[in-house]
């Protein structure tokens, strides 16, 4: 048996049963194009009226948009009834597509999921081949949001009763993942805010620097991590209750008394060296090494599972989940990065240090780590909460031998001492989600007061003016370009290329035309200062190949759309999309021009050059 | 168990086992079929075959105690019988739902066809939404293609008939062209303008369609210092596909506009199904001048039928139900059961059928 049906059974199949129109998902843009080629050969063709009904409404959109006229698919759309709909066709192609699909003149399309939401594309049917998506470059299950996003296009209002959605597997497929789909409530959303220089220099530009926190206090983000806060002081409460027995007795604190006179005692003839080579940066963020946290070791990164002192040493040491499940123990000094991310752990005494539950999720955690994560800011405190050497020293002045409520604390510490810790933990936990925003804001000042766009006292530099209208992706080392004066004297074209290449984020592979000279060392001079740039700001791709392409449809105003297409092998909709963006990121150049005039100009007719064929036809 | 018996274990086990056995344990294992996925979880564990059989059965303990999600059992023992006719009763006493009999294609195709056309009603939740924009800001969350297009329609008509200017956004250029066609039917062209990140046409009009990110940057300016006639007199902000706020990259943008959207104007998100909508209103509630209104609802409009299509052709519907049975991801239409385990079976390229 194939591993999955043939385009052409399956049609007939949904055919047959009067399940079309309908739209197949497949996994790929090539799955796509190759289940059309698949209908070359097939007997099957439309009724002559229906052909002609596809050729009358393909030419009311041809006359809105003449490029795709000479579109190579349409006979065979015209032949069978069927079509692709993906990201690389012209956006122009796409609506023809979904216009045919309204007015039902086709019987099936082949798409891929990143059929856009809200794109007005229904159908009677929805074919499911797969359980999983390419997404940042890895596979990823499709979410309970995903397959009910999918099968919402099945069943059109006012046109069926009921909507089907049909799964036919192929080898990647994970049959439980749809089901839950489904079935299933759709997740919730959590924030995903983030902050970036221009919000910095734009919040800065409207409000003092005293303002800023309440404003991040808005966000949803903050919303979320007040609510974990609250739950957090929900059990702070409770702790509270139970802490009750353990108040104040001879000692106000006889637990730390106790503590003390109890290492002392045990570890008197080998005076101990509580860390006392810690450094107060290891002290500092070993707080925040707790079950949970992901972490960065020499090699890797791994999920905290506890974290403990040692033995002898009274080091600080966690015990870290590593990738495929191995569990190890580090010395908190060799933790080289401590992210800004928790997952819950239930915790549990001995090894593995956490449900089997917990465990599971962890790893799988761990292997969906997106490959950059932000640090945690951590403030180093320079006062170190060690114990006095005095104390230690002083065994002999200890009230507690003769103390009569010795036999009590002696009972009770364990308990109390284990409650208390746990209270300051979670003490530490509330008030690094209450101010962990605003913490991070200040690194961003940091940076940008370092690199000259605010003064010391957060106020907008000459530069931080101008450079807060740049609100892209990449902006630092765009407005570090600029005033390195690395774009003087650049034509349209080859700024045109410098800015194809920062904007272009996807490695997908290909062939293209060659890049020429003024750009290519103007390329080495961008990826010198992104590298430089890096320890604040990932660095883009800077693909040369990409820049080339971009360049040479501006520096040829004769070159054709179908000529830029033959030179690379690019799909069509990503050529397009390229010029898209080459042209947002253009025009944020252009928003320049009361302090960079000959800039914004250049970019200007770039922008002009640029927009001449397929790139004219949409607003 | 030798290595061997491990190997014979693992093929018996439904793809799914498979890839919960191999999360942490193998690199992308999506990616791979079944053998290689066998292969690789056995190379992986090469040091361990004891750790990985002992989670391979604690997977399978699990899930034969909770039969109910388990779209395919692992059936070491079971021998492969034909399913039972949808009108036996089969004796599986661990799923209390099999009492029931299985639904036939027959009736899992029946009501298919087309609808005579009837007049335009708003449904309730239109309404309802429509009515709570007049006094508030209104958080819509419901399923794909359930209507909200309406909502956004007949808001941005009773915000102008107020001499109000609206603005409405969506996550994708592709998405703004679209409703820019739309409107600019309903409303009349000279009455709707589109920004996109380098042009503006009819930047004037009375309803202005823009991408999200276009509208923060405009409340950066305004609030920046820059005077724009269009904020002052803004009464209506339509933040479309809202569950954009949980995009990785964009996300954030949509957060940036609420918290900066002028107080005057009201708010109006339109989302699809989401998890937590009551989060986001109470978000809204929170930082907004008064509290928000959420209209949500999960019942599709359309009522949704899910079928398995095997790749020789044969159709059978894919749960017991007709419908879908929501909360129940185990309740497995038998014959979709029988051949999906066929399927996995004869997709593994040693091919040898083990019965
Ligand atoms: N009350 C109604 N009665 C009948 N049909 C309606 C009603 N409301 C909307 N529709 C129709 O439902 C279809 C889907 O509407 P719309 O595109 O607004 O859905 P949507 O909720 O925006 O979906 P998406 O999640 O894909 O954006 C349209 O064809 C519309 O005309
Ligand atoms: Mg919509």
């Amino acid at each position: 048996m194939p591993p999955s049906i043939h385009p052409v059974d399956l049609i007939a199949a949904l055919r047959e049963k009067s399940l079309t129109p309908a739209i197949v998902f497949l996994t790929s843009r090539r799955a796509c194009d190759e289940a059309m080629e698949a209908f070359d050969h097939a007997r099957t063709v439309l009724p002559p009226e229906r052909q002609e009904a596809i050729a009358t409404a393909l030419e009311r959109v041809i006359a809105q948009y003449p490029s795709i006229a000479e579109h190579p698919l349409i006979p065979t759309v015209q032949r069978i009834g069927v079509a692709a709909h993906h990201a690389g066709h012209l956006p122009s192609w796409k609506i023809a597509i979904e216009e045919l699909m309204r007015q039902g003149c086709l019987d099936a399309v082949f798409a891929t999921t990143t059929l856009a939401a809200g794109v007005d594309f229904p159908a009677r049917t929805v074919v499911i081949t797969q359980s999983s998506i390419r997404k940042a470059r890895d596979f990823m299950d499709l979410t309970i949001g995903e397959v009910q996003q999918i099968a919402g296009r099945a069943g059109r209002r006012g046109k069926d009763y009921v909507g089907f959605a049909v799964v036919t597997p192929s080898p990647y497929i994970d049959l439980h993942v749809l089901t839950k789909g489904f079935t299933g409530n759709p997740e919730a959303i959590d924030s995903q805010f983030t902050i970036s220089y221009p919000m910095v220099l734009n919040l800065l530009k409207a409000h003092p620097h005293e303002q800023i926190q309440a404003i991040l206090a808005k966000s949803f983000a903050q919303f979320q991590l007040n609510q974990r806060a609250n739950v957090l002081e929900g059990k702070l409460d409770v702790l509270h209750t139970q802490m009750e027995p353990f108040g104040p007795r001879v000692c106000t604190d006889w637990i730390t008394q106790w503590h003390t006179f109890d290492q002392a005692r045990r570890q008197k003839p080998h005076r101990h060296q509580t860390a006392r080579h810690e450094s107060p940066e290891v002290t500092a963020r070993f707080h925040f090494m707790t079950p949970g946290r992901v972490v960065g070791l020499n090699k890797g990164r791994g999920i905290v599972l506890r974290q403990y002192r040692s033995k002898g040493q009274k080091s600080p040491m966690v015990t870290v989940l590593r990738a495929g499940g191995a569990i190890t123990e580090s010395p908190a000094g060799t933790v080289t990065d401590v992210f800004d991310r928790l997952f819950e752990c239930a915790e549990q005494q001995g090894y593995p240090w956490c449900t089997s539950e917990s465990f599971d999720e962890l790893l799988y955690q761990l292997t969906e780590l997106p490959t950059r994560l932000p640090l945690l800011p951590i403030l180093v405190s320079k006062e170190s909460d060690l114990i006095p050497d005095a104390i230690v020293q002083s065994l002999g002045d200890f009230p507690c031998p003769s103390c009569s409520s010795r036999p009590a604390c002696q009972k009770d510490y364990l308990v109390a001492s284990r409650l208390r810790q746990e209270q300051q933990r979670h003490i530490k936990s509330i008030q690094a989600l209450r101010t962990s925003l605003w913490h991070r804001f200040q690194e961003r000042i940091d940076v940008l007061q370092k690199f000259g766009y605010l003064s010391p006292a957060s106020h907008l530099t000459d530069d931080g003016e101008w450079a807060r209208l740049i609100r892209i992706d990449h902006s630092l080392l765009i407005t570090e370009l600029i005033r390195a004066e690395a774009f003087a004297g650049a034509d349209p074209a080859v700024l045109t290329g410098v800015m194809a290449s920062i904007a272009h984020d996807d490695d997908r592979p290909g062939a293209f035309p060659r890049v020429s000279t003024g750009l290519s060392s103007l390329l080495g001079q961008v990826r010198k200062l992104a590298e430089s740039l890096s320890p604040y700001e990932d660095p883009p791709l800077l693909r040369a190949d990409i820049a080339a392409v971009a360049e040479r449809w501006v520096s040829d105003p004769g070159l054709t759309w179908i000529g830029l297409c033959r030179s690379t092998t690019m799909a069509e909709g990503d050529i397009y999309r390229l010029l898209a963006r080459t042209l947002e990121f253009l025009s944020q150049l252009h928003t320049l021009r009361a302090t960079h005039p000959g800039l914004a100009d250049s970019a200007s007719r770039a922008i002009d050059l640029i927009r001449r064929g397929v790139l004219e036809e949409l607003p | 168990m030798t290595t061997d018996e491990l190997q014979q274990l693992l093929a018996q086990q439904p793809i799914a086992v498979l890839h919960r056995l191999a999360r942490g344990r193998v690199h992308r294992h999506f990616r791979a079929g079944k053998r290689r996925l066998i292969e690789l979880l056995l190379q992986h564990s090469s040091q361990n075959l004891a750790g990985l059989e002992s989670d391979l059965q604690a997977l399978i303990g699990e899930r034969q105690a909770q039969p109910q999600s388990t779209p395919a059992p692992a059936r070491q023992t079971a021998p492969r019988h034909p399913a039972p006719p949808p009108n036996r009763r089969p004796h599986r006493t661990h799923e209390p739902e099999s009492t029931e009999p299985s639904v036939s294609l027959a009736a899992w195709l029946e009501g298919l066809g087309v609808p005579s056309p009837q007049p335009f009603v708003p449904d309730p939740w239109q309404v309802e939404a429509l009515a709570g924009l007049a006094e508030t800001d209104v958080v819509v969350s419901v399923p794909t293609g359930s209507g909200k297009t309406y909502v956004a329609v007949e808001a941005a008509r009773r915000a102008m008939d107020e001499n109000r200017t609206v603005i409405y956004t969506s996550p994708l250029k592709a998405l703004s062209n679209t409703k820019f066609t739309e409107f600019s039917k309903i409303f009349g062209s000279d009455r709707v303008g589109i920004l996109t990140g380098d042009r503006q046409d009819n930047s004037q009009a009375p309803i202005l369609i823009m991408t999200t990110e276009i509208l923060r940057n405009l409340l950066y300016d305004a609030a920046g210092g820059e005077i724009d006639v269009r904020l002052d007199t803004l009464g209506l902000v339509i933040l479309d596909e809202s569950q954009y706020l949980a995009d990785p990259e964009r996300g954030v943008v949509w957060e940036e506009t609420i918290i900066f959207c002028p107080s005057q104007a009201k708010l109006l998100l339109l989302s699809a199904s989401i998890g937590n909508p009551q989060d986001i209103a109470d978000w809204l509630t929170s930082i907004r001048p008064s509290p928000c209104r959420l209209v949500r609802h999960s019942k599709r409009t359309v009522p949704l039928r899910a079928g398995y299509l095997h790749p020789n052709g044969k159709l059978t519907p894919l749960f017991r139900t007709a419908g879908i049975p929501y909360g129940h991801p185990g309740q497995l239409h038998p014959e979709a059961k029988r051949l999906f385990l066929e399927y996995e079976e004869d997709t593994l390229p040693s091919g040898r059928p083990r019965r």
